[in-house]
């Protein structure tokens, strides 16, 4: 079906296009920085001798287009630089940070995806009742409260003031897997699920209660078939088109909400390391997380989108 | 209805996508084009208002907004203490002399939460007016002239809501430091996007009416058309959007000072007392307690009014009777 | 070290050699490795007063020794440039594992004695121009290796290497790399072009001239320490595990874990909670919680660290000697010993060096004075106020940002408005370091004559308040050349005074140094004065209960 490839191929090709520019937004930004780096790592030992060294050991000397060409080529082939602060590769730097961020992810989108799912669809089919009112307000609720306003109540609940559960803080040690430390997990994970799964919710509630009110399972209904193959097989698969996105999108957000989540939590991930990288003026770290939260971004909705029309009988045909 | 953040279902769909709209199917009926007649369009948000506040929540919604709003706008003339004056020792207990107790410099906790709440308002507000203002300019734009322009402005659209949004103010914040008009104009370039992404969507639909061709037909300019003619026809999804924003504002300014970025001491801010006060959230819970809730109960409040307001715009037949 | 620096004559130039790189002390909020108070310079020459004792020095433990466990400590933030080189070490975090794991010719006792530790003697020519360092005989490495003069010259070479000389060669008073010579195994002698009586007592003690083995390697760290490196995430933490051929003793906890903290928040409720049993640098606001919880404890030491008010004396309104003199008059010392640092610490008097035996104890107590304060600004041409910015961080440490809005307050008594500006630490110590016009920084201690070199003669390096006066500068000079301690601690007395008079800083409070831990840990040593936490780090003879 070439017009369904075509289609594909010109979404990848502007999420590429994105991608690059996205990656100019963010080395012209670290550029920009106001500090001079090699005065910012040398600090009050620097020297003008010792200043013009590391300038020409950092390459900042050079034109700023240059750096940017040799930085994005370095990209490409997976090598970030080194970090001015560290000394070390940067990705040898953040790679314990992206597990740890990975993991605290993961465990949010495998709680929040399935459970959201579930109450939203539950909701729209329950349209009205009690069960359902209860649902959409405290989804419309907890959509409206910033995460990190949900992480200190959360505190104030389970950790310090109410009951006393689980720890506040994260306190990782560093000599065992993070998934035998998942007590530690509970808190942030599930502040993140609070922050995403209202909006899949709403989102799954409102498609249900339109499939629902649809000709075709009208229909179906007329035909005879049973409620369970009506809903099984023909409501939710076609509810939970419109939530892809928005699935994805969360996902998706979840990358960048970490660094408030993470911070209360003294979590060690990719937030709070850019936390410490923009208060230390270290720019290939800031260059690099920057990057990958955008990049993840831009393929996370290219992954839906193109979900979207490949499950999308609608759009597919209409497409030919 | 739906109100979403971060992360609009049409957030990253290109230009010429229109099968986005279709992609996002009935969850997000706030954003597409109003179903107004254009002799009826002038009045059309007295309307919009008048439907929403026949819904239970956009009451409460309202009635949560506007306690907030009363308290930081007259808090300061009920305020017992100025919120700079020392007024015991650090984290002090409540007590007659101070109902909250004190901060982590020893000062009247509710002296500086009844001070403390202009500026979270002015800032959220001022960001979504600039927000605003710049997504409706790039949508009108990007609807009404087409191809081309288009293309290039919701591409470069794009590569804003690659970011997401605390992360992109925080590479600019370290550029130029923590700046009360760097945060505001930061928060509302993030936003722009989104609003812009709207107001296109309504824009492509209100373009092809007759009183709009009408208008061409007699030589009108493309700037008074789109300001004059376009703009009031779509003023409902753009409300919605406007509290939505509003709403998010609110949440990133105030998680903004929480990260230490927005205000500075010895400011007296809601989110920078949560940050400020954090330390001393066992000896003396209410220094932070406080200030978390108005914050919460305002966001809740905006968002209620807000989903009201969508509520009424995709009309009574959805609606799931909480009115 | 500057050039101009010898122009001001032998011991000053000694003394300012002796200066501690200036990141090292701000950054954070101990005194750790500054030079204090051995009262006379010079007393310290022969070293006869230098006793040998155990590693370690401490004889605390009572009762039964229980060996065994891990000790979970809450450390201070570092972040991604956290260092195992004892020679870099700049945060909290890289001066656990430097004290835990490294170890110098020499040490502090608890009392702020020299006695020796990797070295049995160390002794200088006539005319202190030739030390002679003689190690001891038994001193293994991590790796099992025995501890040679090849490693304490490579140590001292790698240190002042003239290429990229490391934090510790500002201690070293210009030691020229190939002045360091092994004469036999187990001797090395240090040559100076001049002479440098307190190479032994303030240098050697240090810790960023602790000995490292030949070929070194900061990313797999040996050293002799009773501790050795197990695993290291820079930012987050380490673990470290006992050295059971340590010199002095093997430790008896098997692991020590150090969890960074960058949020004080988290660094207390973790020990609230249990997840460590010991933290450093409890915030002052915390005591309280420390003190009324059940199985922990505070420990509270004295220190000489000071948070000043720096005017700018280059600056209007700052040249004008009444308005500094109102300025410190408007300040309530105790208000803010008790609402910027919860009462923990002691109230200062604008004078440096409270333990130096030249300080003028005997000038009144500075207290707050509005009227007076106004009368001074009215004559100095401000009766109609006066709106000054007051630069200050975080970065400064515990109370420098606290302490300004007090200050703030305080100052619209006087009819004076105090715009409080926090910026962060790449900003307070960035291009406009020292130019600041009225600023917080952070100093430790040190006596007299050390920080009038450090930040007051006119070539100091960090001279923040631009003070310049001649009369004082004088006295400064003669006493550094004075080798009679009553005849100097009067010169010093005088300098002092004039300060007190008119210079440039406020000085409120002096700080303490404040950690926890549970009461389940014996052996963790009470010390004054030097302000390194938990006991200076010496953790091999502490044991659970």
């Amino acid at each position: 079906m070439p017009p369904l490839l075509k289609v594909i191929l010109r979404r990848t090709l502007l999420g590429l296009l994105t991608l690059l520019l996205v990656s100019g937004v963010v080395f012209a930004a670290t550029q920009a920085l106001p500090s001079d780096t090699a005065r910012a790592i040398l600090g009050r030992e620097a020297t003008p001798e010792r200043l013009a060294a590391l300038r020409e050991q950092l390459d900042l000397n050079r034109p700023a287009i240059v750096q940017y060409g040799s930085w994005l080529g370095g990209v490409a082939t997976g090598d970030l630089g080194d970090s001015l602060v560290a000394k070390q590769p940067v990705t040898a730097l953040i790679s314990g940070r992206v597990k740890n961020s990975a993991a605290l992810v993961l465990l949010a989108a495998l709680i929040s995806v399935p459970l959201a799912l579930l109450l939203g669809s539950l909701s729209g089919l329950l349209r009205d009742r009690g069960f359902d009112t209860v649902v959409s307000l405290g989804s419309l609720t907890l959509a409206a409260l910033p995460e990190f306003v949900v992480g200190i109540l959360l505190i104030l609940l389970l950790a310090t003031q109410v009951f006393h559960i689980f720890p506040a803080v994260t306190l990782l040690d560093p000599e065992s897997s993070i998934l035998a430390q998942l007590k530690m997990l509970v808190l942030p994970s599930l502040t993140l699920v609070l922050a995403v799964a209202p909006y899949i919710v709403r989102t799954l509630r409102a498609s249900m209660i339109e499939v629902l009110e649809s000709d075709y399972i009208q229909m179906a209904r007329l035909k005879g078939m049973s409620e369970r193959t009506v809903l099984g097989r023909h409501a939710l698969p076609n509810a939970i088109v419109p939530a892809i996105q928005v699935i994805a999108l969360n996902l998706a957000w979840l990358a960048g909400g970490v660094v408030v989540v993470e911070y209360l939590f003294n979590y060690p991930g990719i937030g709070s390391a850019l936390m410490d990288a923009v208060s230390n003026r270290d720019l290939p770290v800031i260059q690099a997380i920057t990057l990958l939260i955008a990049g993840l971004y831009v393929i996370f909705n290219l992954v839906a989108d193109i979900l979207t029309i490949l499950v999308s009988p609608r759009l597919r045909t209409g497409l030919q | 209805m739906s109100p979403e953040r971060k992360k609009g279902p049409q957030a990253l769909h290109g230009p010429g996508l229109e099968l986005s709209e279709e992609v996002i199917g009935p969850g997000f009926e706030n954003v597409s084009a109003p179903r107004a007649q254009g002799d009826k369009r002038r009045s059309e948000w007295v309307q919009l208002a008048h439907d929403a506040l026949g819904y239970r929540r956009t009451k409460i919604g309202l009635v949560l907004v506007l306690f907030v709003a009363v308290l930081a706008i007259l808090g300061p003339l009920l305020a017992p203490y100025t919120p700079y004056e020392f007024t015991g020792l650090p984290y002090a207990q409540p007590g007659s002399d101070a109902v909250l107790g004190t901060d982590h410099l020893g000062r009247d906790v509710l002296s500086r939460v009844l001070y403390g709440g202009r500026s979270v308002l002015l800032l959220a507000f001022a960001a979504t007016a600039i927000g605003s203002f710049l997504g409706v300019t790039f949508g009108l734009v990007a609807g009404y002239t087409r191809d081309a322009v288009d293309d290039t402005v919701m591409r470069l659209l794009d590569v804003v809501l690659a970011f997401p949004q605390i992360v992109l103010v925080l590479l600019f914040v370290s550029i130029l430091g923590p700046k009360v008009w760097l945060i505001v104009l930061i928060v509302g370039l993030t936003h722009s996007p989104r609003i812009a992404r709207v107001t296109r969507g309504a824009t492509l639909e209100v373009r092809e009416r007759d009183f709009i061709k009408a208008a061409e037909a007699l030589g009108v300019s493309r700037i008074r058309i789109a300001i004059g003619e376009i703009l009031p026809t779509i003023t409902s999804p753009l409300l919605v959007e406007f509290g939505l924003r509003l709403t998010y504002s609110i949440g990133l300014i105030a998680a903004l000072s929480f990260l230490g970025f927005g205000l500075q001491p010895p400011a007296a801010d809601w989110g920078l007392m949560i940050n400020e006060n954090r330390i001393g959230l066992i000896v003396q819970p209410y220094a932070v307690f406080v200030p978390v809730a108005l914050i919460a109960v305002l966001t809740i409040g905006t968002n209620l009014v807000t989903d009201g307001m969508a509520r009424a715009m995709i009309g009574i037949e959805r609606d799931t009777g909480a009115a | 070290m500057s050039e101009d620096a010898k122009k001001s004559g032998f011991d000053l130039d000694r003394i300012l050699s002796q200066r501690i790189s200036r990141r090292d002390l701000l950054k954070r909020g101990t005194a750790a490795g500054a030079i204090i108070g051995l009262g006379p310079l010079l007393a310290a020459c022969g070293g006869g007063t230098t006793t040998t004792t155990a590693a370690g020095g401490t004889t605390t433990t009572v009762g039964e020794v229980k060996k065994g466990g891990n000790l979970k400590i809450g450390l201070v933030g570092g972040g991604a440039q956290d260092t195992a080189d004892p020679h870099m070490s700049s945060f909290i975090p890289d001066d656990a594992i430097n004290w835990c794991l490294f170890e110098g010719l020499l040490q502090y006792s608890a009392d702020y004695t020299p006695e020796y530790l990797l070295a049995e003697d160390v002794s200088p020519n006539e005319d202190a121009t030739v030390w002679t360092a003689k190690i001891k005989s038994d001193i293994l490495w991590h790796d099992g290796k025995p501890l040679t003069a090849d490693d304490v010259v490579f140590s001292f070479k790698r240190i002042v290497d003239p290429d990229n000389p490391l934090l510790g060669a500002a201690a070293l008073g210009g030691l020229k790399s190939e002045n360091i010579v092994k004469v036999d195994d187990m001797t090395v002698t240090f040559t100076f072009d001049e002479p440098n009586v307190v190479f032994k007592t303030d240098a050697l003690t240090q810790r960023l001239v602790h000995v490292v083995p030949v070929g070194f390697d900061p990313v797999n760290p040996i050293g002799t320490g009773p501790f050795k490196m197990k695993s290291f995430k820079p930012g987050e933490g380490f673990v470290l595990e006992a050295f059971a051929d340590y010199h002095g003793g093997a430790p008896y906890l098997d692991t020590l874990t150090f969890t960074e903290f960058e949020d004080p928040t988290a660094r207390v409720n973790a020990l609230l909670s249990g997840a460590v049993d010991a933290i450093c640098e409890l915030p002052p606001s915390q005591l309280p919680v420390i003190e009324a919880t059940a199985g922990l404890v505070a420990l509270n030491s004295k220190s000489g660290g000071w948070v000043p008010f720096c005017m700018n004396l280059s600056v209007k309104p700052f040249d004008d000697v009444r308005v500094r003199q109102a300025f410190r008059l408007i300040v309530d010392r105790q208000q803010i010993l008790d609402n910027a640092y919860s009462g923990v610490g002691w109230i200062g008097n604008d004078m440096y060096s409270p333990f130096d035996k030249g300080y003028p104890s005997d000038l009144p107590q500075r207290v707050q004075d509005l009227e007076k304060a106004k009368e001074l600004l009215a004559e100095a041409g401000y009766a109609d106020g006066l709106t000054v910015d007051l630069i200050t961080s975080d970065a400064v440490g515990n109370g420098a940002v606290a302490q300004a809005e007090i200050f703030a307050e305080q100052a619209k008594g006087a009819g004076v408005t105090v715009n409080v500006q926090k910026v962060d630490s790449a900003v307070i110590y960035g291009d406009d370091y020292l130019s600041w016009g009225f600023s917080v920084d952070y100093w430790g201690l040190r006596n007299y004559l050390q920080q009038a070199a450090a930040g007051s003669t006119p070539d100091a390096p960090y001279n923040e308040t631009h003070w310049e006066n001649e009369e004082w500068y004088a006295l400064v000079q003669e006493a550094a050349k004075t080798a009679d301690d009553d005849k100097r601690n009067d010169l010093i007395r005088q300098a002092n005074t004039i300060e007190y008079n008119e210079g440039g800083y406020i000085i409120p409070t002096f700080k303490n140094q404040l950690d926890a831990y549970s009461d389940k840990l014996v052996g963790i040593e009470q010390n004054e004065v030097i302000g390194i936490p938990l006991g200076r780090w010496r953790l091999h003879t502490v044991y659970f209960k």
